[in-house]
């Protein structure tokens, strides 16, 4: 009997080592899961690991000699957090900031920034071959920041890099 | 925690802004635009009626930024006083921005005036 369970067992571990694993579907295309929110008219996510909060702005602080794209800065729960305009760093026009404003507030590294969106869309898995590298036309415009582009039911959806943005801005900062 | 330290309160234009007391020489009243080493514009922007002025000594010269409204002194222990996100060091090319003073929630400006002075005369 112990000898037969060995073998039961040794054919079943053996069994059981080559089967594929529960996870092996997800393992195979695993999904992304991304933020969204609409900005220039677009969808546009972070990696949903890198977005902590969505807030409404309170009153801003205006910086001085800050470029347009840094609004100013305000307190949330007694931090305070810079606010950052993505429309205005690729040129176009401000986004409106009203008592509803929202901001996602993302976090990389050293950088923590309150970034405002025309609207938030919220979590988005999607799998992750529908996910490619950012646009080979990478050398302006929002394009210059992305980590990538995924596609989901509803349509293109632009990955921000966060450290990326954060260099462009930064580039943009510094007078000629 | 450290000793609490005063801040000199101003306004100029719509913005309020604060600076160490201490780097305040003088504060001065109905000033003209004749006199000499009057700064009428900084990054801080253009006062409206611009008839108050904080005199700062910079390199053995006074100096008089010129200023809207003196709001007081007020005295401020460090838990009201905020770094500035690091991402604002990183975009923000004036070193004369060094934190804000949280005063009953709303967030005002600390400015180093001495800074600000230098380098408003450099552009």
């Amino acid at each position: 009997m112990a000898e037969s369970e060995g073998a039961r067992g040794g054919r079943l571990a053996a069994a059981v080592a080559s089967a594929p694993g529960p996870n092996a579907q997800a393992a195979a295309a695993p999904e992304v899961t991304l933020f969204c929110l609409e900005l220039l008219g677009g969808r546009y996510a972070f990696q949903a690991s890198l977005v902590t909060e969505v807030v409404r702005l309170g009153p801003l602080t205006r910086l001085p000699s800050a470029p347009a794209f840094l609004p100013g800065v305000f307190t949330h729960r007694g931090e305070v957090l810079a606010v950052l305009d993505i429309a205005q760093l690729v040129g176009r026009e401000p986004i409106a900031i009203t008592p509803s404003t929202r901001a996602a507030i993302a976090t990389s590294g050293a950088w923590r920034v309150a970034v405002i969106a025309e609207s938030i869309e919220g979590l988005v898995t999607i799998p992750g071959r529908n996910v490619e590298g950012p646009p080979a036309n990478a050398a302006s415009g929002p394009a210059e920041f992305l980590s990538g582009v995924a596609r989901d039911h509803r349509g293109t959806i632009a990955i921000l890099e966060l450290p990326r943005l954060v260099e462009v801005a930064r580039a943009r900062s510094i007078p000629a | 925690m450290s000793e609490p330290i005063e801040i000199l309160m101003y306004q100029v234009g719509a913005r309020c802004f604060a600076s160490d007391v201490h780097d305040v020489r003088a504060i001065r009243h109905g000033i003209t635009n004749r006199e000499d080493a009057l700064i009428t514009s900084s990054a801080l922007g253009d006062p409206f009626l611009g008839d108050r002025g904080l005199t700062v000594e910079l390199d053995g010269v006074e100096n008089t930024l010129v200023v809207d409204q003196v709001l007081g002194v007020r005295l401020v222990t460090d838990h009201e006083l905020q770094r500035l996100p690091a991402i604002v060091d990183a975009l923000v090319p004036s070193r004369a921005l060094v934190g804000l003073a949280v005063l009953d929630d709303a967030p005002t400006l600390l400015i180093d005036l001495p800074t600000l002075i230098r380098e408003t005369k450099r552009q």
